[in-house]
């Protein structure tokens, strides 16, 4: 029997057309929940969702807007390769936050209290965040506890760490960090002259490439190399790649540091602009690595998939605050993305639906 | 004297917490299905209790217990259809379902209790419920002693899991779905049904854990912080537990204890005297639970099927 | 008089996506007889009797129990037909005791608590009554293969299961434990049990079987009286042509030591002890040594030990002159020493890698295989894998790209195999590489090993299978507990002689 090579039994259209039936089902999800707090505004608050920055007027507010859309998809972005790489390893990475956590930790800390330039502020943030990812690999490797337990666990002793430690450069009379612009310059992200093409956004700089870098680096290495060649086979059986002779256990701490190094890096890179500052009163998890790994799974695991999913996930959480607070919770978004991650559970199983469905008109269209 | 007293108080409270959560996930593993989402199912079931005492304010001691019970329970239940209907029928990773569903917990409940806020008052827009004179009806002053009466209802809920999972024929067959379905499969045994029943009862009990810790030592809570980790903590202390209903009782005791240090170490002198950070208590029992674990996790009497996808017909 | 059925299975036809795994298939069951279902891995020997248990739905045909036509649409219609089955991978759950094991899903209860006193007593009567002698209290991890065997029997017979399905029973067994066996099953059919035996072992059936039912390739063949047959018809009836039992080898010309094992001992993972206890042996260029030993008697210890999988308790390991006790696991694959795993999906593929992905799993790290040290270099990949699956006849899907787990355990086998051999080791250690491979195959990995020897390899072969046992080696040493129980010549020794060693009812020495 000849197959027929049909477009839809591509791989990549089929992750792409999953990620796209997960987001209209969050939206649709979404739209209903609003409709049942407030019928009325139901249509406006779901479409100023999903416009986010175009629901300015002036073009001009539009791109600063969308500059700081930008600048935090960066940071997602970084978060959401964090998931992806370890997830390719077969390690589900939920620690990303504590590891975020780590790395904002050291990058704010050096710049304010060690006044370090920012680059220094940066490789310190990636160490921090790959030694917590480190200790979760380590504790997975040679003790068998599930990373997901330890990557919990973690995320909760930084935020608390992060509390204590940053209060020590915070405002005299505020619970917020000090401010980046005047109290630590050296340590601000260049802008490389990008924030002249969002109407000078201040904060737009070299976080944006740098996290499209990395997507385009974590796609060659887990793709291209003997590295990513490794990982992978101890990621799909570690047995296996212990008899074909590889250093499992080493593999899985390298991953779970590289992952940790991702997410440190993506601390800086939204610490350092100044866009904002970290409330040393903070009572949970920051929640960019929860959102990374919507992102990552969204993006069909593909590196280069992410970079589309980071920004509409970011784009949609923005979009949240445009909808009218006095009626609607800010959180429909959270709600909205969470339901895409529950819905990306189900990726196997739409892809499994699709090709039975292919199958049955192959069948049906005779030879 | 009191502030030891105070301590044990918090002790028992926190360890019934952990207790009923853990012993939730342990009937969900034990059937072959593994819960991340219990942080999300307590969220819901504090939701369903806290709604309860919410709307019938003037209900009599006992009615109020029983009455915010079943709320809790009843919305823990129905929030873990969400993991039984994908990981049971739709084969889904269960890891990104349970991460799913504590996100959307949070997300969930906080837009609820929003909602309701907004429209008793349009100027309250926070997601904080007050039951102040409501939590009074759970406790009894036992001398200086305040009990409360879900301690004894955890202490129940112990000898039942006991007694279902070593002594009836629900426990026996549960526990082959999760240590080997096909098995069960074979001797006639509906390996969906008793994997729903798993993670249904996970749900009734998370939920009820849920409502249990949002009144353990406050009076008020703000739903988009969650439950902090407290869903997590479980799950260790049931791993901690080794799956088994009795050591669970005693692993929760012990991290009640950390957890409670947190609360009243302020009233013993030579704590305060160290001058540790109060931070450093509340990280506490996630370190004890890391260190535990990093000495336990080697040798894990896991269910031997636990996580892995039943599917008929495959031998 | 028509004849007494206990069941009929008549004209079933079973499809599954691309292929017809039962055509028209007939089989009939006498009352009280012994039936042999005769048929090589992949004859449809299993679909067959998932249909009876219902466990698949026949597309065509119909099943009768005593005469009467029966719809069988789950376990439970069959238990309640009295089909009892002892599957080839038992259906116990390990950390369960024996007696939870038996009575599951027929519990005694009073309101939903269980009874077990009862249970404990019907299970002791017929554990007496038909010589199957079991602990109700231990549990299923800690008990020999034939205990748990005869705890499957007795989950049958708890359930008064009129007809008994073998499937495949003395593949774990000893030659002792086999005859014990055939008396339980011989007991039972005196009793008025009729059983279903499915065998690919000739003399057992011959001898203990009535009658038997041919399948190949999923075709009904036909069925036979024992006695009036031979044991070579029916394997041309399963295999379709004359095959020879045989492997043709020349006398061995045996080299230096290349291999060289002292005073071994491997920990157990499982209990608090060796698994492998103070072992010593060596193996020369040019000969094939067979471990041979029932499955669990530190054989798997022994190879994770060899290959580095494990560390050694104690002892040393010397490879062509050098210890190599504490080297790791690639230096010892670098120094030319191959490994054939005993669980191709545990440890000798990753599954869901593409075929050249799994070519290279032992040579990867190699600069014909990179560009600039760092990068896969895919076409001399793509070359390789090509040439290996061309040579050795793999067959999948879409050649280099299929996922391996989409081929055939057969040719998932054939890729190790071809691997391995092409790194042209001077240590072959090959572990059950026949494992679910079917006659055909079999035949070519015996020449394979054979072919090997001759050039002066040393091969190291562990093996349950008693056939292969006798066949392949130039030397058998026979592992029990753990230990080195007996050195054989395999042209000297009788199956009968080496089952007492594998029972461990005869140690040292041997006819060598």
């Amino acid at each position: 029997m000849e197959k027929n090579k049909s477009f839809l039994r591509n791989e990549g259209v089929q992750a792409l057309l999953s990620s796209i039936l997960c987001i209209i089902i969050g939206l649709i999800i979404g739209y209903i929940v609003l409709l049942f707090i407030n019928p009325q505004g139901a249509s406006g608050a779901i479409l100023a969702i999903i416009k986010n920055w175009a629901n300015s007027s002036r073009s001009t507010l539009q791109l600063k807007n969308l500059g700081s859309t930008l600048v935090n998809t960066a940071p997602l972005l970084l978060c959401s390769l964090s998931v992806l790489f370890a997830y390719k390893v077969g390690l589900f990475n939920i620690g990303a936050s504590g590891q975020y956590t780590a790395g904002i930790i050291v990058a704010l800390y050096g710049a304010l209290a060690l006044h370090l330039p920012w680059i220094v502020c940066m490789v310190l943030s990636i160490i921090a965040g790959a030694i917590v990812g480190a200790i979760s690999g380590a504790l997975k490797a040679y003790q068998n506890v599930s990373e997901v337990i330890s990557g919990i666990m973690l995320n909760w002793i930084l935020l608390y760490a992060a509390n204590m430690i940053l209060s020590s450069v915070k405002e005299p009379s505020d619970i917020y960090t000090l401010k980046m612009a005047k109290n630590a310059p050296q340590a601000i992200l260049p802008t490389l002259g990008l924030n002249s093409i969002f109407n000078n956004h201040q904060y737009v700089g070299i976080a944006i490439p740098i996290a499209l870098i990395a997507a385009i680096l974590v796609w060659i290495i887990l793709d291209k190399t003997k590295l990513g060649y490794e990982l992978k086979a101890t990621g799909l059986n570690k047995n296996g790649a212990k008899y074909a002779g590889m250093k499992e256990n080493q593999n899985i701490i390298l991953t779970m540091a590289i992952a940790g190094g991702l997410a440190g890096l993506a601390a800086s890179c939204l610490y350092l602009t100044g866009i904002t500052e970290w409330s040393c009163a903070t009572a949970s998890v920051p929640g960019m690595g929860f959102n990374g790994i919507a992102a990552a799974f969204l993006g069909g695991l593909n590196p280069l998939g992410s970079i589309l999913s980071s920004y509409f996930i970011q784009h949609i959480s923005m979009g949240g605050s445009f909808v009218d607070l006095s009626i609607y919770p800010s959180q429909v978004a959270d709600l909205i993305s969470s339901i895409i991650i529950y819905l990306c559970g189900f990726v196997a199983f739409f892809k499994l639906m699709m090709n039975q469905f292919l199958d049955k008109k192959d069948a049906k269209g005779g030879k | 004297m009191a502030t030891f007293l105070l301590l044990a108080e918090y002790t028992l409270i926190f360890a019934s917490v952990l207790m009923l959560v853990a012993l939730g996930g342990c009937y969900s593993e034990h059937s072959g299905v593994i819960n991340i989402g219990l942080e999300g199912i307590m969220v819901m079931g504090a939701l369903g209790g806290a709604l309860v005492m919410n709307m019938f304010p003037g209900l009599s001691a006992p009615l109020m217990i029983l009455a915010v019970m079943a709320g809790s329970m009843l919305f823990g239940v129905i929030y873990s259809t969400l993991l039984g209907f994908s990981a049971i029928h739709l084969k889904a990773d269960q890891t990104i379902i349970g991460t799913a569903m504590n996100m959307l917990g949070v997300a969930l409940a906080t837009i609820i209790v929003k909602t309701i806020n907004m429209q008793a008052n349009a100027s309250n827009p926070t997601s904080t419920l007050q039951y102040i004179a409501q939590k009074k009806l759970f406790l009894v002053k036992l001398g200086s002693f305040e009990f409360n009466w879900f301690m004894l209802i955890s202490l129940v809920i112990l000898a039942i899991a006991y007694v279902v999972m070593y002594k009836t024929r629900f426990g026996l067959r549960l526990q082959a779905c999760g240590e080997f379905p096909q098995a069960a499969a074979s001797v006639g045994i509906d390996v969906y049904k008793m994997r729903w029943s798993g993670v249904l009862i996970s749900g009734l009990l998370g939920g009820l854990g849920g409502i249990v810790y949002i009144m353990a030592g406050v009076s008020e809570w703000k739903f988009e912080n969650g439950v902090a980790g407290f869903g997590f903590l479980a799950m260790a202390v049931m791993i901690f537990g080794q799956y088994r209903p009795l050591r669970i009782g005693v692993s929760a005791l012990l991290f009640g204890f950390f957890r409670a240090l947190g609360n009243v170490y302020t009233g013993f002198g030579f704590l305060v005297a160290l001058n540790i950070p109060s931070t450093l208590y509340n990280m506490l029992p996630y370190i004890v639970c890391l260190i535990v674990l990093t000495f336990t996790s080697k040798n894990s009497r896991a269910p031997k099927a636990d996580g892995i996808p039943y599917e008929k017909g495959q031998r | 008089m028509a004849e007494q059925y206990a069941i009929e299975m008549l004209n079933i036809t079973k499809r599954f996506p691309g292929i017809i795994a039962n055509d028209n298939i007939t089989l009939q069951l006498k009352k009280g007889e012994i039936h042999a279902l005769l048929g090589e891995n992949g004859a449809g020997k299993s679909t067959l009797m998932s249909v009876l248990f219902g466990m698949y739905q026949a597309e065509e045909g119909i099943i009768k129990k005593d005469g009467k036509e029966v719809k069988i649409k789950d376990p439970n219609d069959a238990n309640e037909l009295g089909i009892g089955m002892v599957h080839q991978h038992f259906k116990l759950i390990e950390c369960f005791s024996v007696l939870d094991n038996i009575i599951l899903g027929v519990e005694p209860c009073k309101n939903g608590f269980l009874q077990k006193k009862e249970a404990r007593e019907k299970v002791q009567a017929l554990s007496n009554k038909y010589g199957l002698s079991v602990d109700p209290d231990a549990i299923i991890e800690d008990i020999t293969v034939g205990m748990q065997q005869r705890t499957e029997i007795l989950k049958m017979l708890y359930r008064d299961n009129e007809i008994l399905i073998f499937d495949e029973p003395t593949a774990v067994l000893t030659p002792q434990e086999i005859t014990e066996l055939m008396k339980i099953m011989k007991n039972l059919a005196a009793e008025g049990k009729s059983i279903l035996f499915i065998s690919h072992k000739l003399a057992e059936i011959m001898e203990v079987a009535d009658r038997c039912t041919v399948l190949r390739k999923g075709k009904y063949i036909g069925t036979v009286n024992t006695a009036d047959t031979t044991m070579e018809q029916l394997s041309s009836m399963m295999v379709g042509r004359d095959v020879s039992f045989h492997v043709a080898k020349q006398e061995a010309k045996v080299g230096d030591t290349v291999l060289s094992v002292k005073n071994m001992s491997v920990a157990s993972k499982t209990k608090g002890k060796q698994a492998v206890n103070n072992v010593s042996f060596d193996v020369k260029a040019g000969e094939i040594v067979c471990i041979a030993g029932i499955d669990g008697n530190g054989q798997t210890e022994l190879v994770y030990g060899l290959s580095g999988l494990e560390p050694l308790s104690a002892g040393t390991i010397n490879y062509k002159g050098k210890d190599i006790t504490s080297t790791s696991i690639r230096e010892r694959s670098v120094m030319g020493i191959s490994h054939i795993p005993e669980d191709r999906h545990k440890h000798g593929l990753i599954l869901d890698y593409p075929l050249e992905f799994n070519m290279i799993l032992q040579n990867y790290f190699e600069p014909r295989f990179l560009k600039n040290g760092l990068f896969l270099n895919r076409p001399a990949i793509r070359k390789f894998s090509d040439r290996l699956i061309e040579e050795n006849d793999v067959r999948s899907g879409q050649g280099s790209i299929t996922i391996t787990r989409a081929m055939s355990g057969g040719n998932q086998q054939k890729a190790i195999i071809a691997r391995e051999i092409d790194k042209n080791p001077d240590l072959l250690i090959a572990v059950q590489p026949t494992r679910g491979v079917d006659i055909g195959a079999i035949e070519t990995i015996h020449k394979q090993l054979v072919a090997l020897r001759d050039a002066g390899k040393a091969v190291l072969l562990v093996s349950l299978e008693l056939d292969e046992v006798m066949d392949v080696p130039d030397r058998i040493l026979v592992m029990y507990e753990g230990e080195i129980v007996g050195e054989l010549d395999p042209k000297k020794t009788t199956q009968e002689e080496l089952g007492l060693y594998m029972a461990g009812a005869k140690r040292d020495g041997g006819n060598k």
